[in-house]
């Protein structure tokens, strides 16, 4: 049973269109808040890891063990004084870090998570199609990143939409591809190869293993989404100051912070659930979202190492990557998979 | 032609190791044209230098490069002591060869960390810093300051060095190199870091000639030049070591250019605290009480090592308490006059790295 059919049931004495809107706002609301938790768990891990990583200790003083620091920079940060500049193209400044956070939580809306307990499923909409969908929203944010460059009418923000406009174009292909070859096994094993929920539950083996260059390519790519070191060439703070958001301050900037980690997490939620097994697992009806959360924290610390133990590739470099490397390799990922698909069945 | 962008990058830019600014003609991301502006740190060191007492200089020189004032202060007396003819006892002269040296790998662990924020690396910087803090632990037991040390003084030091400062020194010695080698591997194992290096900002032989370009820098290139070697000066031709060259001239050639100095400074003050003889540790005509009646006469250039090149201080004294005229050649400020050549067609990012491998201490540059 699922989170929205409780909330219905709960709103069904006030009748049918409204206990539906209800439930809706409700679970929307829900998955904001739970959404920027799980950030701010994320900003914290990730400051004491690279503390740690650092010879330093990290945030320690706002509370116990320093947990409430990120809140305590969230705050800071909303009760500063946002900075406009002056040239700004005033409507895709003020939305571009909305789009990046809107289609943060979004994603986060499509992608399943499994069961817990007495809860049931925690997916908040599963749809048949949620393979689509989640790319299609996965595909806002850098829209974001090159409204943000362009509308600042900042030199340094410019040459950061470019650099993300050329990132995007040379990741984003392989990515897709190597997703295509994910759907075509799964088309052999279930009807709705379309819904991340039915290719994880049909799986033999995780795809990971079936499709090593498939991991390799899509890991890569969910590195350039985030963007974080090496593949931070958007905001590359030692060159362009931050790049697309050098612009911005006060709680938009928080914006593109959140949007940063949350790519993070995103990405290691659909890194275990396409190639890692998601939520399966043994006791996979009451664990199932306890497997696909170790699995994810896996790739957020992975993700973390790499950030901190790497310098930044040049932007030229990743373009060649992208289509001299990336993109043959997903190709031939395809048509292994598909051979593989055809011959044994799986 | 004029279609190019103008950026301006600095003097308040996080990769511009202080108070850079460049302004670059952007073809796209490819820089066409490039000034160095400076200036901004400019506190008239030399000026300032007429108007006090020669023993009192040491502060001004402490200030120039801030990251190794140990070596400009032995720069500036290698100088002083022939105007005022006070040579210090050869005790002092093993010390100041130690704490130059230490100064040398305290600067060129700055440099690395800076080195690697500029590529994008946050974590060598830490491990970097944290080695230095050792050495400034070292500082701060001989002199009671981490940075600004005016350790040094007119024909001595200002305390000596006892059985365990060296003791401390040594053991900071037998940690280091293990260390080094570690933060080594964090550089030179990473591919990124090699092609984000490897044949990037190759600078001639004839370049750096012709731009007065000395150093680790001049010697990266293939020129065997060093100040210790070709005009020794304190007690180094006393001491064995070796002077790194590379005959590539680019950014990766810097570098490794630099970790093997660091290397070989080790081996220099392992040398010199088993050499170090007994005596005191200041020429009794510098007495405190005497040091504003030093009066000198004359003029003399000395030239010495620093970090970041040739080293050069020109004094003229006319009989008086305070010198006639002070004149500085900083290397970084020499070394700067060639960034415009090699960051010509190069990528931004490379121009980052390349401003990088230069060492830059605006201290030094804008004195």
């Amino acid at each position: 049973m699922s989170i929205f059919s409780r909330l219905t049931s709960l709103f069904s004495p006030m009748g049918y269109p409204i206990s539906e809107v209800l439930a809706y706002v409700v679970e929307s609301a829900m998955l904001a808040i739970v959404a920027s938790v799980s950030l701010a768990v994320v900003i914290y891990l990730f400051r004491k890891y690279m503390a740690r990583v650092q010879l330093r200790i990290g945030p320690n003083r706002v509370g116990k063990f320093g947990l409430l620091q990120v809140m305590a920079d969230g705050l800071k940060l909303a009760g500063k004084e946002s900075i406009f500049p002056r040239k700004r193209d005033d409507l895709p400044y003020r939305i571009a870090p909305l789009m990046i956070l809107v289609g943060l939580v979004m994603a986060f809306a499509v992608i399943p998570y499994g069961s817990l307990f007495w809860i049931g499923t925690l997916t908040v909409s599963d749809t048949s199609v949620s393979v689509l969908l989640l790319f299609a929203i996965i595909a806002i944010m850098p829209i974001g990143e090159v409204l943000a460059g362009i509308s600042s009418k900042n030199k340094y923000a410019l040459l950061g939409a470019m650099r993300a406009i050329a990132k995007d174009v040379s990741f984003e292909i392989p990515m897709m591809i190597s997703v295509l070859a994910i759907v075509m096994m799964a088309s052999a094993r279930t009807a709705s190869s379309l819904s991340i929920n039915s290719i994880v539950l049909t799986e033999l083996v995780p795809y990971g293993i079936l499709q090593p260059l498939g991991i390799f390519v899509f890991m890569i790519s969910m590195v350039a989404r985030a963007s974080y070191t090496p593949f931070d060439m958007g905001e590359s703070d030692s060159e362009l100051v931050t790049g697309y958001s050098t612009e911005y301050s006060g709680l938009r900037f928080g914006m593109f912070y959140m949007g940063l980690f949350g790519s993070i997490l995103l990405g290691s939620f659909v890194i275990s659930l396409f190639y890692l097994g998601g939520f399966n697992g043994p006791m996979q009806s009451s664990l199932g979202f306890v497997w696909l959360v170790i699995k994810a924290m896996i790739m957020v610390f992975m993700a973390f190492t790499l950030w901190l133990s790497m310098p930044r590739i040049r932007i030229d470099k990743f373009v060649n990557l992208g289509w001299k490397y990336l993109l043959p390799i997903a190709m031939i990922n395809l048509v292994l998979s598909g051979t593989l698909t055809l011959l044994m069945g799986w | 032609m004029n279609n190019f962008v103008e950026l301006n990058f600095g003097p308040q830019h996080p990769s511009t190791h202080g108070v850079l600014r460049l302004r670059a003609k952007l073809d796209g991301e490819i820089v066409r044209e490039l000034e160095p502006i400076i200036g901004y740190l400019h506190r008239n060191a030399e000026k300032l230098c007429e108007l006090t007492f020669y023993a009192d200089n040491l502060i001004f020189f402490d200030r120039m490069d801030y990251v190794a004032s140990m070596l400009m202060e032995s720069g500036y007396l290698e100088a002083a002591e022939k105007i005022l003819n006070i040579p210090p006892p050869e005790r002092v002269l093993w010390i100041r060869v130690i704490m130059n040296e230490l100064s040398r790998i305290a600067s060129h662990l700055v440099w690395a960390g800076a080195f690697g924020l500029d590529l994008g690396m946050l974590t060598p910087f830490f491990y970097c810093f944290a080695q230095r803090d050792y050495i400034l632990d070292v500082f701060t037991e001989v002199c009671g300051s981490r940075q600004e040390t005016n350790y040094m003084s007119v024909g001595g030091v200002y305390q000596d060095l006892t059985p365990e400062m060296i003791e401390h020194i040594d053991a900071f010695l037998q940690s280091f190199p293990k260390k080094l080698e570690e933060i080594y591997r964090l550089f030179v194992k990473n591919d990124i870091f090699i092609s984000r290096n490897k044949g990037i900002g190759v600078l001639s032989k004839e370049t750096a000639i012709d731009y007065g370009v000395t150093g680790p820098m001049l010697r990266a290139s293939g020129v065997n030049y060093d100040v210790r070697k070709a005009n020794p000066y304190l007690v180094y031709d006393k001491v064995d070591f070796d002077v790194p060259i590379s005959q590539k001239g680019d950014n990766l050639a810097r570098f490794l250019v630099r970790f093997e100095e660091m290397r070989q400074s080790v081996r220099i003050i392992k040398q010199a605290i088993t050499k170090i003889p007994d005596g005191p540790f200041f020429n009794p005509k510098a007495k405190k009480s005497m040091m504003i009646r030093l009066r000198g006469d004359g003029e003399y250039y000395a030239r010495t090592e620093s970090p970041k090149g040739e080293f050069g201080v020109y004094i003229v004294g006319d009989g008086g308490v305070k010198p006639y005229r002070v004149r500085v050649r900083s290397p970084s400020f020499k070394n700067l006059s060639v960034l415009p050549v090699l960051a010509k067609d190069q990528m931004i990012s490379d121009l980052i790295s390349i401003s990088g491998t230069i060492d830059l201490v605006f201290g030094e540059v804008d004195r």
